[in-house]
């Protein structure tokens, strides 16, 4: 039995978890679920003994125990399979498998049989039918997935942690795991089983926790609960979300996209934008939105399919700087790492997207680009001490502020924010919807791509919802309603 | 045993058969080109050249495999045979100045893997630093001068078989290490996902110390047979043995990323430079176009292992 | 707030120290001050500074360029080589800074296509360069150059050497195009974060090779003014210049990682440098401890920064602890 007590980990700017308790039974598989950023992985980690600076206390079978590293928390009986696998390609099975703990002979030679032998035995195990000599980068994902499964069992473990196991499994596959899942419980190995497919949770686990926004919501067995009632508790929020009031007007057409499709990303998306409409983007991770703006963005080339901007149909954009100056821009999901230049001064960060408007020839401008900047300070109330400050020194929220100011600098006709209010506080998000709002006001378009669903919600004119690469549905603001559209997301009701 | 044969035949599968063919053409045109090419007195230049680089390589190959890089091999060559020459014209009988010189190479060998794993600066830094602190040291030392003279004695080393004889221990001890032991087993590990590494157990930082020190000693060895050849040592011995040795084990088959290779391949490739070198020299070709060759080599072999990688992708 | 105190804080003690060596040296040598040895500095260092300058500007960019010595030896080469085979002399001009650029091409394009290190790739090109200075010299110096070239190493402009102010000239030009251009912020915006400068329109690929033919083709200017002023061409010219350089560099606070940097810095961290090792020579010091003096502070340099990150990160991770624990 896990008992898990008070647990809380923060990280600069955001409470990952908030005094979390609940208990995990032996033998059962335990399913978490909840949206992104509610604390998931944040747990695994823990658990895992990736985080083990955490406050609370984490009890196996009564025992207090804290894990201060992965091989530690492995001794201790609990192996963790992560979303990314952690399979070394060049080795062959059995060698992953006893990555750490080779069986050895006298005088360190490797016991080869014995690796063999013991891998064969566990694979029988499991009913899968591969080769321990085999190299592991030959094996698909599935059975890449199995070899970390065996490596868990080999370990002794007696809780197994299984992280979005089934995001790049076909069907087939799903089902497979599924078997895998029951022979391991037979033997008496309790799984937490973390994944947002609420469909998945309902076929393989005993009990289910919620967690939101770092708390923990609930903790109900399967049989006691529906799966409309977890997806409302995964997503239900006291009503202090507030938005801007919004009034929109539909201009002419700005952005129509047409079978848009990346190999392996998206497939056939169409779409249009009109002036002054936000469309709305829901869905969760491995959905395909991200992939499908960067490819609108012209950062990544498209497969196939027809982008067509102010009615004059120009085919895909090859390079982010053909897409700034067609009026298209976009604000990543990822600020630190895609957005800034850390240790670059706020000036020389705003104003990269603009180079050309703040030089003449081929010389920059020093005083009109002073002018464009300070102007975005004011506007946006940025809080620094001096426009030569390095833009690392700054809070999240002001930096996001600079991003964004870049982005608006650009005048574009066309912005596409993927997750603009990430790691950003209620009053700064507020402004961000504000913001939006302007935008669409002097006849621009949006496309806002957002994990949080009462954001979505809240501001768009239009929400399309995406799953595994596909548009699967439309709603309009009025029909739009959160248990709904996040049935869509996760597979609960037919698209 | 009977994990012999099927490891053979994995061995020979894949990677190493493109550089058996290679070899197997460029004997036959240098048999054909030159003439003489097999003769005793040849073999004998060649296997010694083939030796030195063969065992400074099999070194990084352990080294790469893990990820990492040493630039410094060819200065801790140098080092230990001019340090310990000093000792030899001091009077110091074999079987003292030997172990001394193998003793220096580990200890530089050991301070390359003590920079690396302690200071957060990448190896080939660390190694690019070291190599001129190290080469730097024997110039103060041997103020330039060659050591001279070297009794008989010590030409022993790199006469006849030896020299072929030492490398066949050094190959057969490490391929056995890189394919049978789990200290080598888990060096791929280290260089194809550190972080699953260090997940599972595995002691990164100490394999990777012990890899850089068994490096210092192999060069060290190399350098010893190397004294032997001509009477003396200079301080610029050594010099352009790590370009030499990046290439052997590369062209071996060894990715520069790191995590995958085989010490058999390295020593393909070693030969395949030792050959084409010395046939080169046997055509009368300048021989300041070594290093050219060897930089093309570098880089179509890099090359080519980029786009294995991206295909694998 | 921070990089401009910072930055300045760095050039305002590099100054101060060149100043005190220079003090020490006068006291130790009173030569020194002289207006023969003053020029005779400002000559030396010459060929050193330009490299530096090249080498500043791959560095904010992100890259990092070992070929500086090498291609300085190779227009050097292709000049005096070209000459002897009776050339004019504007074409062999022409040609030996071709050649550089020709190798900073080269250099950019294996760093695009192939995707690798930037100091795996100069490596290799590195070597491959050398070699062919040594094939087309086989070994040998060449003193047979044109005589209005050998002359230039002594034409002075208001007492100040003329290879010096070319100096001047390039470090100009270069603080003018890395500060005052678009081609200049987008160079500092590659090495602040290059998928940020993408994301933002940047054509990062189009950068990398203008900045590696740009490192190529004043390296191969620095090789034309070295071969003015020593008056022949050496086959080792430039072979310890990557590890001198890169060391000044560093030490000029332009940071190994990119996206920060100065020219002026640089041009101190050059004469610091310079001085440092004149004023060994003049106290009588080995000059092979040069190499293990710029070895050690290059370790230092470079460390320095990951030391300073990682402390930073174990006293965040500390105090986070206390906070939680609380």
């Amino acid at each position: 039995m896990i008992s898990i007590e008070n647990v809380s980990q923060s990280f600069p700017g955001v409470q990952a978890l908030d005094q979390v308790s609940f208990t995990i039974r032996d033998g059962e598989v335990h399913g978490l679920v909840g949206e992104n950023g509610a604390g998931k992985s944040t747990l695994i980690k823990i658990l895992s003994g990736i985080y083990p600076d955490y406050a609370g206390t984490i009890r196996f079978d009564g025992e207090v125990r804290r894990f201060g590293a992965v091989h530690e928390a492995q001794a201790g009986g609990v192996a963790t399979i992560f979303q990314e696998l952690t399979v070394i390609r060049e080795l062959s099975v059995a060698e992953n498998i006893f990555l750490g703990r080779e069986p050895v002979r006298a005088g360190g030679r490797l016991d080869w049989n014995a690796m063999w032998a013991k891998s064969r035995a566990v694979l029988s195990f499991l009913d899968a039918p591969l080769d321990p000599r085999a190299p592991v980068r030959t094996l698909s994902v599935a059975n890449q997935q199995l070899v970390e499964i065996c490596k868990a069992l080999v370990l002794n473990s007696r809780v197994i942690i299984m992280d979005e196991p089934t995001s790049s499994l076909t069907e087939h596959e799903v089902r497979q795991l599924f078997t895998q899942i029951r022979r391991l419980k037979e033997r008496g190995i309790t799984i937490l089983y973390v994944s947002h497919k609420i469909e998945e949770i309902f076929a393989i686990c005993d009990s289910v926790t919620v967690f939101r926004d770092g708390r923990h919501i609930a903790t109900v067995d399967r049989q006691a609960t529906s799966p409309d009632q977890v997806i409302s508790m995964m997503v239900g929020r006291s009503l202090s979300m507030l938005f801007p009031p919004r009034t929109s007007r539909r201009g002419e057409l700005l952005l129509s996209v047409r079978g848009a499709s990346r190999a392996g990303e998206f497939q056939d998306v169409s779409f249009e934008l009109h002036e002054g409409e936000i469309i709305g983007f829901a869905g969760l991770i491995g959905a395909g939105r991200t992939e499908l703006a960067r490819a609108l963005f012209g950062a990544t080339p498209l497969t196939s399919g027809e982008v067509g901007l102010q009615g004059r149909p120009s085919g895909a954009f090859r390079h982010p700087s053909q897409a700034l100056a067609n009026g298209v821009a976009y604000l990543s999901e990822d600020r630190k790492r895609e957005g800034l230049m850390l240790e670059l001064s706020i000036r020389e960060n705003m104003s990269l997207a603009v180079l050309r408007r703040i030089s003449r020839y081929l010389f920059l401008r020093p005083r009109r680009e002073r002018e464009l900047v300070d102007s975005y300070i004011n506007r946006f109330k940025i809080r620094l001490t001096s426009v030569d400050q390095l833009v690392e020194s700054l809070s999240g929220g002001n930096q996001q502020k600079v991003v964004i100011s870049k982005l608006l600098m650009t005048e574009a006709r066309v912005f596409i924010f993927d997750e603009p209010t990430r790691g950003v506080d209620v009053g700064a998000k507020y402004e961000i919807y504000k913001i939006m709002n302007d935008l669409t006001a002097e006849g621009r378009g949006i496309l806002f791509i957002s994990s949080e669903l009462p954001e979505v919600l809240g501001v768009s004119d239009r929400i399309l919802c995406m799953r595994e690469g596909r548009l699967v549905r439309e709603f309009s603001r009025e029909e739009a309603d959160p248990e709904g559209v996040m049935r869509v997301l996760t597979g609960g009701e037919a698209a | 045993m009977n994990a012999a044969r099927p490891a053979l035949k994995r061995v020979l599968g894949l990677r190493e058969l493109p550089i058996l063919v290679y070899l197997a053409i460029m004997i036959a045109v240098f048999s054909i080109a030159v003439g003489g090419f097999f003769s005793f007195k040849n073999f004998e230049n060649i296997s010694r050249q083939i030796a030195t680089v063969g065992i400074v390589s099999v070194g990084m190959t352990l080294i790469i495999l893990t990820g990492g890089i040493d630039l410094s091999v060819g200065a801790i060559l140098s080092f230990a045979i001019n340090i310990g020459g000093l000792g030899i014209v001091a009077g110091w009988p074999m079987w003292v100045a030997y172990p001394f010189m193998l003793l220096l190479g580990l200890v530089l060998g050991w301070l390359n893997g003590f920079l690396i794993t302690r200071i957060a600066v990448p190896a080939l830094i660390i190694t690019l630093g070291t190599m001129n602190i190290y080469r730097g040291v024997i110039m103060v030392i041997t103020r330039g001068r060659y050591i001279t003279p070297i009794p008989k004695a010590y030409e022993a080393i790199g006469s006849g078989y030896v020299p072929f004889i030492l490398l066949a221990l050094v190959l057969a001890l490490f391929i056995y290490i890189s394919l049978r032991t789990r200290f080598g087993r888990n060096l791929f590990a280290i260089g194809g996902g550190e972080q699953s590494a260090v997940y599972s157990g595995v002691p990164v930082r100490r394999y990777k110390m012990i890899v850089y020190t068994i490096s210092g000693l192999l060069s060290a060895l190399a350098g010893m047979i190397l004294v032997g050849k001509s009477g003396f040592i200079q301080p610029q011995a050594g010099l352009g043995y790590e370009m030499s040795a990046i290439a052997a084990v590369v062209i071996g088959g060894t990715s520069i990323f790191g995590g995958s290779g085989s010490v058999l391949g390295t020593f393909l490739g070693s030969v395949l430079m030792g050959l084409i070198l010395a046939g080169l020299t046997m055509l009368a070709v300048n021989p300041y176009w070594q290093g050219l060759i060897t930089g093309v080599l570098i880089i179509l072999a890099i090359a080519l292992d980029t786009v294995r990688q991206l295909r694998r992708k | 707030m921070r990089r401009v105190r910072g930055s300045n804080l760095i050039l305002l003690v590099l100054s101060g120290v060149n100043v005190v060596i220079m003090g020490l040296l006068t006291a130790l040598s009173p030569t020194f001050l002289s207006y023969g040895n003053l020029s005779a500095v400002m000559l030396r260092m010459s060929e050193l500074s330009m490299l530096a300058i090249a080498e500043t500007i791959v560095l904010i960019a992100g890259g990092f360029d070992l070929t500086i010595g090498a291609v300085m030896a190779l227009s050097a080469t292709v000049f005096g080589t070209l000459h002897v085979a009776g050339l004019p002399f504007a074409a062999i001009l022409v040609l030996a800074l071709s050649a550089g650029i020709a190798v900073g091409t080269l250099n950019g394009f294996l760093v695009v296509a192939l995707r690798l290190q930037p100091f795996i790739v100069t490596l290799a090109t590195m070597s491959v360069v050398r070699s062919v200075v040594y094939g087309l010299l086989k070994g040998n110096v060449l003193s047979d150059l044109p005589e209005a070239f050998l002359d230039l190493g002594y034409v002075y402009v208001l007492k100040i050497p003329l290879l010096f102010l070319v100096v001047v000239l390039v470090a100009v030009l270069a603080i003018v195009l890395l500060r005052r251009t678009v081609i200049g912020r987008r160079i500092f915006a590659l090495g602040g974060n290059e998928r940020t400068a993408f994301l933002s329109g940047v054509h990062v690929d189009r950068m990398k090779y203008v900045v590696y033919a740009l490192s190529g083709l004043i390296s191969a200017l620095a090789g034309l003014m070295y071969t003015a002023r020593i008056r022949a061409v050496v086959p080792d010219m430039g072979i310890t210049s990557p590890l001198e350089v890169v060391t000044a560099v560093l030490i000029g606070g332009t940071a190994i990682t990119g996206g920060k940097g100065s020219v002026f810095g640089s041009l101190l961290g050059i004469l610091a440098m310079y001085l440092l090792l004149n004023g060994f020579n003049l106290l009588g010091l080995n000059p092979f401890w040069q190499v293990i003096i710029l070895g050690t502070i290059l370790i230092y340099v470079v460390g320095q920064e990951n030391i300073v990150r990682g402390v930073r990160a174990a006293l965040a991770r500390g105090s986070r602890r206390k906070s939680q624990k609380a």
